[in-house]
């Protein structure tokens, strides 16, 4: 059952950079940011409300902390840039190579704090593979 | 070409704020965290507006956007239905699987949106897409067997 919602999730991230795509291609990309932003946000406030939770953020928090929203922008104009010129199964799957990429030299030099996975050579085979179905997604 | 890189680029620092924002969901929860990270990303944008117009590189015009359909306006809103249901699903199944099964739904959900917009489905599309699934699926495998062991 989990399972099949992580499926969705992906069929939903899919749909995500297809809309916001589309909307930059009406707009700019600028403006689009802008809206996704603030469509999310009010968004959010509705859930707020409803879930009536208070706001609250403790302090002394590292201030990168709150770097990731402004790493988001990035990602939505690099996202919209890409989808409107190489299309949306192609966007997807090189993103999904380059996380694959950084999440195992993040792991393998525990980067952020996080535990060490050292880097297993079997894998360049699946990487190597991955890579292959890149290159034929590429070319055809 | 540049776009190749560019998605790549994409991918790597969506792992970044992914890990951050993991950081920040356990200081203040996950539904504030969301909301810091939509409130910093408004901040980010009205920056960069900001500077575009200053700089006057780019012309941005608020002008009629009635011509949108409705539905464009969307993808804010399934933003945080993704960001919700990645905290309530994730921590429930096999971190191995997760990067295969997302990646399952956008894939076949990718292909379909491309055959929509330009007419037909390339078959470079479904054997490279096939070609990454297996080599996501040997890779998950080989984490498979080191936990196990």
């Amino acid at each position: 059952m989990y399972k099949a919602s992580a499926v969705f999730i992906g069929i939903l991230i899919a749909i995500m950079v297809t809309f916001n795509g589309i909307l930059s291609s009406y707009t700019n990309q600028y403006v689009s940011i802008l809206i996704i932003h603030i469509v999310g946000l009010i968004a959010l406030i509705i859930v707020f409300m409803l879930k009536k939770e208070k706001f609250k953020i403790p302090k002394n928090i590292p201030f990168y902390f709150f770097s990731a929203g402004l790493i988001g922008v990035f990602i939505v104009f690099l996202n919209n840039l890409c989808f409107n010129s190489i299309g949306a199964s192609l966007t997807l799957s090189l993103g999904i190579f380059g996380q694959l990429v950084l999440a195992c030299f993040i792991d393998h030099y525990g980067l952020f704090g996080l535990k060490i996975y050292r880097f297993k050579k079997k894998k360049i085979i699946g990487f190597f593979i991955v890579f292959l179905g890149l290159v034929t997604m590429i070319i055809y | 070409m540049l776009y190749i890189i560019l998605a790549i680029i994409c991918g790597c620092i969506t792992i970044i704020s992914m890990i951050v924002n993991s950081h920040l969901a356990k200081k203040i929860g996950v539904l504030q965290g969301t909301l810091v990270n939509y409130v910093m990303g408004l901040l980010g944008t009205t920056i960069l507006i900001v500077i575009v117009i200053v700089n006057n590189s780019v012309n941005i015009s608020f002008g009629n956007y009635t011509t949108i359909p409705l539905w464009a306006f969307l993808g804010g809103l399934i933003g945080i239905l993704v960001v919700s249901g990645s905290n309530i699903v994730i921590p429930k199944i096999p971190t191995i699987y997760t990067t295969l099964l997302i990646f399952i739904g956008q894939l076949s959900t990718g292909i379909l949106i491309d055959y929509f917009r330009m007419g037909f489905i390339s078959k470079g599309k479904i054997i490279g897409g096939s070609l990454i699934l297996l080599g996501l699926i040997y890779n998950s495998n080989v984490d498979k067997k080191e936990l196990i062991i």
